[in-house]
């Protein structure tokens, strides 16, 4: 690892105020992709801005139609929440299958999201679930949020806040794990809202990404075998040792069945 | 692995051509390039401050043009150094031809990783290389296009041009060059998917 300087925020300003101020700063959440590529010498940040002491970051509050999570909620604190487990299961479900323990006790909400790694969870459950991301500045559609791998709509120096979840009538995640490293090879959430039914993936593509095709066909059936003639283009799937873009694309129909399943 | 894609420059292709060879040109579409210097007209030194994810580094890289064929297109090796990670390398077949008052622009590239890389393997390679790929592209279009656009207007070249790349590109990151991408990038996505998994 690289000296750099160590910065404990108490507050969102006056994190964003020390991140203004530094030269190459970067933030610093659960830390299980940062703190891995930092013992790495992989980057080189000149301040690390710890959000570990920010108050007030890792509230679940529950309303009518929303579940609103705080950015710096564990995705263990998620996984055992019993307003998340009543209401999102699906949700509750995903938290606790990401990663490891380790990972489940330090890795956050907000830190997974900002990082939009292609085969993270927490993309497909904001999509799949309608969310907003919440930041310093503004709010965010998760649709917009997601720009592609490893992009998203955060600018400089935001911080995102919350992420406020619609409450489905029913939802669910099926994911499809590298055996090792437990990231989604695929994931698919498929949730039905009144009125509604959404399809979202991850895993499969360079970021999350809406299935149009399953949702229309599930809208007028919704059955796991009314997706069984949706084809899944795999042009632009990701290709790797563990699966290649066919194989992909067929786990995301066999995965958006088995949550269809789920859902009943 | 084998990366593909195909462009559309609203240009002649002796100018596509031109600009293919002009290092001032590449420097600019390089998402990311810090220095491009010409050591001949077929090769050329650079580093580029390569952005994935987490991880950041300077990669300096070679890069070599052969298999000259004006004005249908070339070849680029590249080989990125990435430091305490090794190694990469690729090349990309970069084609031009005639399409009605425009030129068609594709490419197909290869990489390679080695060293440390190479036992790391590849979650992502395809598309952070495919990515950066597309970024440079878009770019090298609209710079083209934006000085097609020039012939016959006032005002400032470079505001034009500068214009035409904010809008393409839709970054304030500029895009790495063929060759540097090309081992650069790989390069980074392969450690991010080390060290992310």
């Amino acid at each position: 690892m690289y000296d750099f300087n160590y910065h404990r925020a108490t507050s969102l300003e006056s994190a964003a105020e020390i991140y203004s101020q530094s030269e190459d700063p970067v933030y610093l959440a659960g830390g299980m992709t940062l703190i891995p590529t930092l013992k790495q010498r992989l980057a080189r940040p000149t301040d690390v801005i710890d959000l570990g002491g920010v108050d007030g970051l890792s509230d679940v509050e529950q309303s009518a139609e929303t579940l609103s999570i705080g950015s710096m909620t564990t995705h263990a604190a998620v996984a055992a929440n019993s307003a998340v487990s009543s209401v999102i299961p699906a949700l509750s479900a995903l938290a606790g299958g990401i990663g490891d323990p380790h990972v489940r006790n330090k890795g956050t909400l907000g830190g997974s999201v900002a990082n939009n790694d292609p085969a993270a969870d927490y993309p497909a459950a904001l999509v799949g679930l309608d969310a907003t991301v919440v930041t310093t500045q503004r709010e965010i559609p998760a649709e917009e949020f997601f720009v592609g791998m490893f992009e998203t709509s955060l600018v400089e120096g935001e911080l995102i806040s919350h992420v406020r979840f619609s409450i489905p009538d029913r939802a669910a995640y099926m994911k499809f794990a590298n055996p090792a490293s437990r990231y989604a090879i695929v994931g698919v959430m498929v949730a039905k809202f009144p009125g509604q039914i959404r399809v979202a993936v991850t895993g499969a593509g360079p970021a999350v990404f809406r299935s149009g095709e399953m949702e229309q066909a599930l809208a007028s059936e919704f059955s796991p075998g009314a997706i069984d003639g949706v084809t899944v283009a795999p042009d632009e799937l990701n290709s790797d040792i563990h699966a290649g873009q066919e194989y992909r694309a067929n786990l995301v129909r066999v995965m958006a069945a088995r949550a269809v399943e789920i859902c009943g | 692995m084998k990366i593909k894609g195909r462009y559309l420059v609203s240009a002649e292709r002796d100018q596509v051509w031109i600009a293919l060879n002009d290092e001032a040109v590449l420097s600019r579409c390089i998402p990311g390039v810090k220095t491009l210097e010409k050591i001949s007209n077929t090769e050329f030194a650079a580093t580029v401050t390569a952005k994935v994810g987490p991880v950041k580094a300077i990669f300096s890289g070679e890069v070599t043009l052969s298999d000259l064929d004006p004005p249908n297109g070339y070849r680029i090796s590249g080989e990125g150094q990435g430091g305490v990670a090794g190694f990469a390398k690729g090349t990309c077949l970069v084609s031009l031809a005639e399409a009605q008052a425009q030129t068609e622009l594709t490419y197909e590239a290869e990489a390679q990783v080695g060293g440390k890389l190479a036992q790391i393997g590849s979650r992502m390679v395809v598309g952070v290389a495919k990515k950066t790929a597309d970024q440079f592209f878009e770019a090298f279009k609209a710079e083209v296009e934006g000085q097609t656009f020039q012939k016959g207007s006032e005002g400032s070249n470079e505001d034009k041009v500068n214009k035409v790349l904010e809008g393409g590109i839709g970054s304030s990151r500029r895009a790495l060059s063929p060759g540097i991408w090309i081992g650069g990038v790989i390069v980074i996505a392969v450690l991010t998917w080390w060290l992310s998994s």
